[in-house]
């Protein structure tokens, strides 16, 4: 509906993944429920901004994660709550209030490569013929004597593989700390 | 509860792809709106992987460097100082500055033969390299000259006629039904009808934007005689082998003709097609060094002569090096880029 928040989720929140992958990991004891944390995580946060955006994304994402990880150890009945008691977690929490650590465009731009080249060959083709060149499909089942269905399931495939690898990055956010802006506007026009 | 998150993943997967792959329609697109907005784990699930597919998007900057339709192998697609020296300059550079010339020199001789009758009454006007003109014709109508344009204007009692012979121009025509006004630019002929039109000539392509009235524009020749007629709020793209027009949105007409005002105006406009433009207006040239400053997007309105504006954006805001070497400037990132 929304189109701004749409747009401030995939700039804004999206960028924050792996930082927020690895605090789950760190602190959550099952990791096979990580990603259902993260998706949690992603709709509170969603629904959260809907009533007012944060300043601070990162924060307001590892609190949401906290307190999210509070209740359901509260439903279990988990005595051990080593998501409010572990010090380390807590450290994260403050050393990742710092600014934001984002990363420049040609860093983007090595990101998108590495997540390419990531994909098994015959998907990293089609991903490339579909997602670069912008073929037809059918065309790209010519070309790479496949079917039509085949190229289609690998397209499926690619996307969530490159959604996968692109958001949990790690390299990314050592390489850089800081990331310009996308978007600049020229307010002097002088000479 | 995790079936559940991966099954979302998968419908979610579905629908972009269905998109991207096609067909897709516009009852498709109601039918994805409001599965968006049945809940919220729908959309961010489906946020998520758009956005995945849309940072893919960033590779098309690589494009260039390859043929088309083949697909780089993974050692081909690593950055480093050394690979990016041969981007400086897409392969086929030399082959279009060939073509530009051979468009040219065949117009010539075209016109020479075929417009003879003209070249007695015609004037001519000429704007250099960063120039920006506006002529007044006599008929009341107004031509804007952007730069190192040049036309040929030809008016007698019963035709209103002009010839672009390089560049892009703004015609804001008068009304007059008993005398057409037209616009030829190489084998292509431009008919205005009460009408206020943009021409924009690359060798042999045009660009044409219309902001009022209606346009017709033909092509000669006995083989191919294909005509399409242009309305307000258009674009059209006429190459060697057709047509394409466009519906645009006012803003965005607004923004192709924003040079008239001595300014450009770009929307999320990637580093190369940003540096095209200033390259139409000013000496020295900027030549991209390293292909990844191509990933930079820029939106913004610029005065269009002024390179050191846009160099100081690029050094101050997008970590960008710029060098002078002789004629041309240079860029490339601060950081050496390497794997």
């Amino acid at each position: 509906m929304d189109g701004t928040l749409d747009t401030w989720f995939k700039r804004e929140v999206l960028s924050h993944e792996a930082a927020l992958m690895r605090y789950l990991r760190r602190v959550w004891p099952a990791r096979d429920e990580v990603e259902d944390l993260r998706q949690e995580v992603y709709i509170r946060a969603y629904e959260a901004a809907r009533r007012s955006r944060p300043a601070a994304v990162r924060p307001f994402l590892l609190t949401i994660a906290r307190n999210l990880m509070a209740d359901r150890q509260r439903r279990a009945r988990i005595v051990s709550i080593e998501a409010v008691s572990d010090p380390d977690a807590l450290n994260i929490l403050v050393e990742e209030v710092s600014p934001e650590r984002r990363v420049g465009a040609w860093q983007d731009l090595k990101r998108a490569i590495r997540a390419l080249n990531q994909l098994p060959p015959k998907c990293r083709e089609v991903v490339w013929l579909k997602r670069v060149e912008e073929l037809p499909i059918k065309e790209i089942a010519d070309r790479l004597r496949i079917s039509v269905r085949t190229a289609e399931n690998q397209v499926f495939r690619g996307m969530q593989a490159l959604c996968a690898t692109l958001f949990s990055d790690e390299q990314a956010h050592f390489e850089s700390e800081h990331r310009p802006d996308q978007t600049a506007t020229e307010r002097q026009h002088g000479e | 509860m995790e079936s559940n998150r991966r099954m979302l993943e998968d419908s979610a997967t579905a629908w972009l792809q269905q998109r991207e792959v096609g067909p897709w329609s516009e009852s498709d697109q109601a039918q994805l709106s409001k599965w968006l907005d049945d809940s919220t784990a729908n959309r961010v699930t489906f946020l998520r992987l758009e956005a995945a597919w849309e940072e893919a998007g960033r590779l098309k900057a690589l494009a260039p460097r390859f043929p088309p339709h083949t697909v780089p192998t993974p050692e081909q697609l690593r950055l480093t100082p050394a690979t990016a020296a041969d981007l400086v300059r897409p392969k086929n550079f030399m082959m279009s500055r060939r073509r530009w010339a051979l468009a040219a020199s065949l117009l010539l001789v075209v016109g020479g033969a075929g417009v003879g009758y003209w070249q007695f009454i015609g004037q001519s006007y000429r704007t250099p390299l960063g120039g920006l003109t506006s002529v007044p014709l006599k008929d009341g109508s107004s031509v804007t000259l952007n730069t190192a344009t040049r036309i040929r204007v030809y008016m007698t009692q019963t035709q209103r006629h002009i010839e672009l012979t390089r560049g892009e121009a703004f015609f804001d025509v008068a009304k007059d039904p008993g005398r057409p006004f037209t616009v030829t630019a190489g084998d292509k002929t431009i008919t205005a009808i009460g009408t206020a039109f943009s021409v924009r000539r690359n060798g042999a392509s045009l660009e044409i934007t219309v902001t009022a009235g209606k346009v017709k524009i033909e092509r000669d020749g006995p083989d191919s005689p294909n005509s399409a007629v242009l309305t307000a709020g258009t674009m059209a793209y006429a190459g060697p082998t057709g047509v394409t027009v466009r519906q645009k949105p006012p803003a965005e007409i607004e923004d192709t003709l924003s040079w008239r005002t001595g300014y450009l105006s770009f929307h999320d406009t990637a580093l190369p097609g940003v540096i095209a433009e200033f390259n139409r207006y000013n000496e020295p040239e900027i030549v991209v060094e390293d292909p990844a400053v191509n990933a930079i997007q820029l939106t913004g309105k610029f005065r269009s002569t002024n390179v050191d504006a846009l160099v100081r954006l690029l050094e101050k805001s997008f970590r960008v090096s710029a060098r002078r070497d002789g004629n041309k400037i240079l860029l490339s990132a601060q950081v050496p880029v390497s794997e």
